[in-house]
């Protein structure tokens, strides 16, 4: 090949034979591409595919066209699974972000003390939910700390795990425990490009700290908003360790949410066709949320 | 600067800053007790004797007993569940990142026919939930006779088009004379990347390791549905069968302390690494 520049025919066999440099590239790309093509593509194709056919675990699939999508409609498990998934999506983004812009606010002003809590705020989001969900099962259970404090204010005070209604909110403050700091992390990093001297302006102009807060930081805040807005709904709406070691869907199904419907039928029931057409129905809400986040956030910018 | 601004504050609103500061002090405290609450229970509860705990006499730290400790280190399964854990989060870090960097690098300074292409769909596939896939890597997986086996669990989450996007976004924002010096002194491309690009990307190689680490040492849901036989159980998946098994919570929070002081004490040397990781990768595990 080192010869190749002092012939002639140089050009002609390039265009025959990769050139070194496309092939060391191809060389490089190619475990990864392979490992794609086995582990990603090919199961992303697949999991449409298995939609369409009736495939119980240790027999073939067989075709079955529409089947599992007419059952999934006509099924209430289902609706619930997407009520609950939806219910739990719409309570725990806006506390998550509440809770993220809260703490960012309180923690924005660098110092030794505001480092210290910003490590503390962060290290749910290292711990693992399902060791989260353990502890929580105590803290939630009948007499523990949440519903002594509970009964205290004069809210229930059961086990707010084995109530149809207060399990969601439950699991959403769990949620908003392991993942505020991470939304408060991305928050910060948006404040300290914020220049200063905008709010020195406002405050020489008289502007209280709500009004600077209200039309300064908040304005400039947006965008990071947004994105921790995003992250945090697809979160939401694949929540599945702590709904598996909490409460395992109940009580009644009422925190039976769609990723676990999906393990549920496709590996307790083995109905993996069916399984399949829950995953297709869980893309194509992704696909419809981003849509509607993508046209929000475009519309905003 | 901030000290120039907090001035101007006192002169002009003294009272409702002064306010402000004392409420904020409080605030932050309530917060940071409501978040280290969790871990003070679970530290304490599992220093109890087995039996049942009445809350709010259960938060003391006595009476203090190792049986929760004994009877989860004694059974040889949280040990094992310890090594399958270890050997999923190290083999998988090595793997990733070896396959990312050399496919990062590739499509970052290489020109080969279908790098846009190929690059698009890897990016493409961060949009397919991971739960759409689960499915049919399982099945394909189970018809490799991959199922509790440690390559069954771990080749599959070695396709990561996270890590593959930032490798690739870190080494085309280098500048190329880098790489073409070492090739002109006639080095080989396997010698160019041992000895130039990996000692370059090593920043990027701490962060994104440590989040790799951190996604695979807390997974769930993968290691539930592959790793069946109490064997093959990670810590995550293990601690969430003593749960389902009615284990003492003494017990069961013993096994997940055990499961959270590695991670905690990575934490605590390396916070950096985590908080880079976590938020240029977005989503947790």
């Amino acid at each position: 090949m080192s010869a190749t520049p002092i012939r002639p025919a140089a050009p002609r066999r390039r265009s025959r034979v990769l050139r070194p440099e496309a092939r060391t590239g191809l060389l490089f790309v190619l475990p990864c591409l392979l490992l794609f093509l086995a582990f990603r593509f090919g199961p992303a194709v697949a999991g449409a595919a298995l939609s369409f056919t009736d495939y119980p675990l240790g027999a073939d699939p067989t075709w079955a066209g529409l089947k599992n999508f007419e059952r999934l409609v006509n099924d209430p498990t289902f609706w619930q699974a997407l009520k609950v998934t939806v219910v739990y999506t719409v309570l725990a983004v806006p506390a998550s972000v509440l809770v993220s812009l809260g703490m960012a606010m309180l923690t924005r002003r660098t110092s030794a003390m505001t480092r210290l809590y910003r490590s503390v705020f962060f290290l749910p989001v290292v711990t693992s939910l399902v060791l989260a969900g353990v502890v929580f099962t105590w803290v939630f259970s009948e007499g523990g700390p949440w519903s002594r404090a509970m009964g205290a204010i004069g809210l229930p005070g059961g086990s707010w795990l084995a109530d149809s209604v207060l399990v969601l909110p439950a699991l959403v403050i769990v949620s908003v425990w392991s993942r505020f700091g991470y939304g408060m992390l991305i928050l910060i990093a948006r404040l300290q490009d914020m220049p200063v001297e905008l709010e020195e302006a406002a405050m020489t102009d008289g502007a209280g700290p709500w009004q600077r807060f209200r039309h300064i930081v908040l304005p400039h805040l947006r965008p990071a908003l947004f994105f921790v807005a995003i992250i945090e709904t697809t979160v939401s709406f694949q929540v599945f360790d702590t709904v598996y070691v909490m409460t395992g869907g109940g009580p009644v199904r009422s925190s039976y949410t769609l990723v676990y419907a999906l393990f549920d039928q496709g590996f307790r029931y083995f109905d993996l066709g069916y399984a399949s057409a829950i995953g297709v129905a869980l893309f194509v809400m992704t696909m419809v949320v981003a849509v509607i986040q993508r046209l929000t956030l475009g519309r905003e910018s | 600067m901030n000290r120039g601004a907090g001035n101007a504050c006192v002169s002009r609103q003294g009272f409702s800053q002064g306010a402000w500061r004392a409420g904020r002090a409080v605030l932050l405290l309530i917060a940071a007790a409501a978040t280290l609450f969790p871990f003070y229970a679970m530290v304490v509860l599992s220093f109890k004797p087995t039996g049942p705990v009445s809350f709010p006499t259960a938060l003391l730290p006595w009476p203090f007993s190792t049986e929760g400790y004994e009877q989860v280190l004694g059974g040889r399964s949280v040990v094992q569940w310890t090594i399958n854990t270890l050997i999923y989060s190290l083999v998988s870090v090595v793997g990733v990142l070896f396959l990312a960097s050399l496919a990062g690098y590739a499509f970052a300074k290489k020109r080969f026919p279908g790098r846009n292409t190929m690059f698009w769909s890897f990016l493409a596939m961060l949009m397919v939930p991971y739960h759409i896939t689960v499915i049919p890597t399982f099945i394909l997986v189970s018809k490799l006779d991959g199922v509790d086996t440690y390559w069954g669990m771990i080749l599959p989450t070695l396709a990561n088009a996270q890590a593959v996007f930032l490798m690739r976004q870190f080494i085309a924002s280098m500048p190329d004379a880098l790489f073409e010096a070492a090739r002109l002194d006639g080095a080989s491309e396997w010698r160019v990347y041992t000895s130039i690009v990996l000692p370059l990307i090593k920043p990027i190689l701490a962060t994104l390791g440590v989040f790799v680490f951190l996604w695979h040492w807390n997974d769930f849901l993968w290691p539930l549905i592959i790793g069946t036989s109490d064997d093959m159980r990670t810590l995550t998946t293990g601690i969430a069968s003593l749960q389902q098994e009615s284990v003492p919570l003494n017990v069961v929070l013993a096994g997940s302390v055990v499961a959270f002081v590695p991670i905690f004490a990575a934490y605590l040397v390396g916070q950096k690494f985590f908080t880079e990781g976590v938020t240029m990768s977005g989503i947790k595990g």
